[in-house]
């Protein structure tokens, strides 16, 4: 067995395998490297940070994975009402949360709703977006790393981005949850096999005397965007970018049989602080 | 997706009677980081002493309090660097090694050690001694049943102001060598 770790999309991310070479693993972690200088909302030229400047001025070409994230990230919005929306990033900048790069001040904001693909991997937005992937991207880089260890010939293994994991292969893999009063307290939730599980808690940012990063994408001004909470709520799905991103309708909603998860085929968890 | 839930931690449920403790998790040895980091090179030792000097510049420009040691560092054939070092938050202690390239840019970065743990017990010296030197395979306190820990993102901020003070230290210290 073969586990390793690495420091990329703002947390740790934890591969392992069962068997394996270290070029598999390295190859994985290649995946999300990539995955982070083409999504990541820090580094002024990241593909993200292109659409943000320029798509409601121009057509843009991108990269078949930032269409695949977003195309995602339009599905989940429409089953879940908006209740997720990428368009919330001028928040996390206003929060001081994220870098500025572009000063919106002028400009009343779109969604991921006004994102149009006018070609397979052409884009343009019909108003200037401030679009952030945190919630998402995440997810959707550990089923890349999964995908790469796959196409490596890896049969079994597990990848986790910082809380948010997919495992696979014939192995059933017992999953702890980290108690929201306790963080360093594990909860054993059960044993996972072929699928993914993600988890929204605010108790290190609250630990950490942090604004809060979790964003209601509803709110109509800067006051009510930012959501407290101190329960955690986990989604478990076939694969992580799912359930990554509907643990914020979760978290949100605070429905745990909201008709998006069935429709996903995604199961609700939350743990009560 | 195939699930089978503990019955004990059924939906909305709190606490488990008996709690698991997030310890410790040794990913790779120095060794083995060595390999990842530059496969196929020979690295011979070149352990540094930290003048007062080069220390106060480090933790100005990483903000990290926790004194760096220079004896884990060695050099390749062709001039490249890697570095082991350790940075300690207040909920955690990481061990990393960082591999430079000749002309000083990163060619990775390996997590060797994620020790996570209570203030009171990252700070003291005498607890963190017990991790040092240790592998996967040690027993120790490290729950080897404790892999897939889900929860909120940790942040990774540590390993950054880490590698800050290792370009500080290529810069003043190893780039003339």
């Amino acid at each position: 067995m073969m586990m390793r770790c690495q420091a990329l999309l703002g947390t740790f991310v934890e591969i392992t395998i069962e068997e394996g070479d270290c070029c598999a693993v390295d190859d994985a972690f290649s995946a999300i490297k990539q995955i982070q200088d083409l999504m990541g909302f820090h580094n002024p030229l990241s593909e993200l940070n292109q659409i943000n400047r320029w798509a409601h001025q121009v057509s843009l070409q991108v990269h078949p994975w930032t269409t695949e994230v977003l195309r995602v990230a339009q599905e989940i919005h429409k089953q879940s009402n908006g209740l997720f929306n990428c368009g919330i990033g001028h928040r996390l900048v206003a929060a001081g949360l994220l870098p500025r790069h572009i000063d919106y001040s002028e400009y009343e904001l779109g969604g991921i709703e006004d994102i149009e693909f006018t070609g397979p991997q052409t884009l343009r937005a019909s108003k200037p977006v401030c679009l952030d992937l945190g919630g998402i991207a995440k997810g959707f880089a550990v089923d890349k790393a999964v995908e790469s260890l796959i196409a490596n010939g890896i049969k079994s293994g597990c990848v986790n981005a910082g809380g948010d994991l997919r495992v696979f292969g014939e192995t059933p893999r017992s999953i702890q949850i980290r108690n929201p009063n306790q963080p360093s307290q594990l909860i054993d939730i059960g044993s996972l096999q072929n699928g993914a599980i993600a988890t929204s808690g605010l108790y290190f940012a609250n630990r950490d005397q942090q604004e809060s990063y979790f964003i209601n994408p509803l709110a109509q001004d800067e006051s009510e965007a930012h959501i407290q909470f101190s329960d955690s709520y986990s989604i478990l799905a076939h694969e992580c970018v799912y359930a990554d991103a509907l643990t914020k309708v979760l978290a949100l909603s605070k429905e745990q049989d909201h008709p998006c998860f069935s429709h996903f085929e995604a199961q609700a968890i939350k743990i009560a602080a | 997706m195939n699930w089978k839930p503990n019955p004990f931690a059924i939906v909305g449920l709190a606490m488990v009677s008996a709690p698991i403790i997030a310890h410790a998790k040794i990913y790779v040895t120095v060794e083995q980081a060595q390999k990842i980091l530059f496969p196929n090179k020979q690295l011979t030792e070149g352990p540094i002493i930290i003048t007062d000097d080069l220390q106060e510049r480090m933790r100005v420009a990483s903000s990290i309090r926790h004194p760096f040691q220079g004896d884990l560092i060695w050099k390749t054939a062709d001039g490249g660097w890697l570095i082991v070092d350790e940075v300690v938050g207040k909920h955690e202690m990481i061990t990393y090694a960082v591999g430079l390239s000749p002309n000083g840019s990163v060619v990775g970065i390996e997590i060797l050690e994620y020790v996570e743990s209570y203030g009171y017990e990252v700070a003291e010296a005498q607890w963190r001694k017990q991790f040092i030197g240790k592998t996967a395979k040690d027993p120790i306190k490290l729950n080897q049943d404790i892999q897939n820990i889900g929860g909120a993102t940790l942040s990774c901020k540590h390993i950054t102001d880490g590698v800050k003070r290792v370009a500080v230290l290529y810069d003043l210290a190893l780039k003339t060598k």
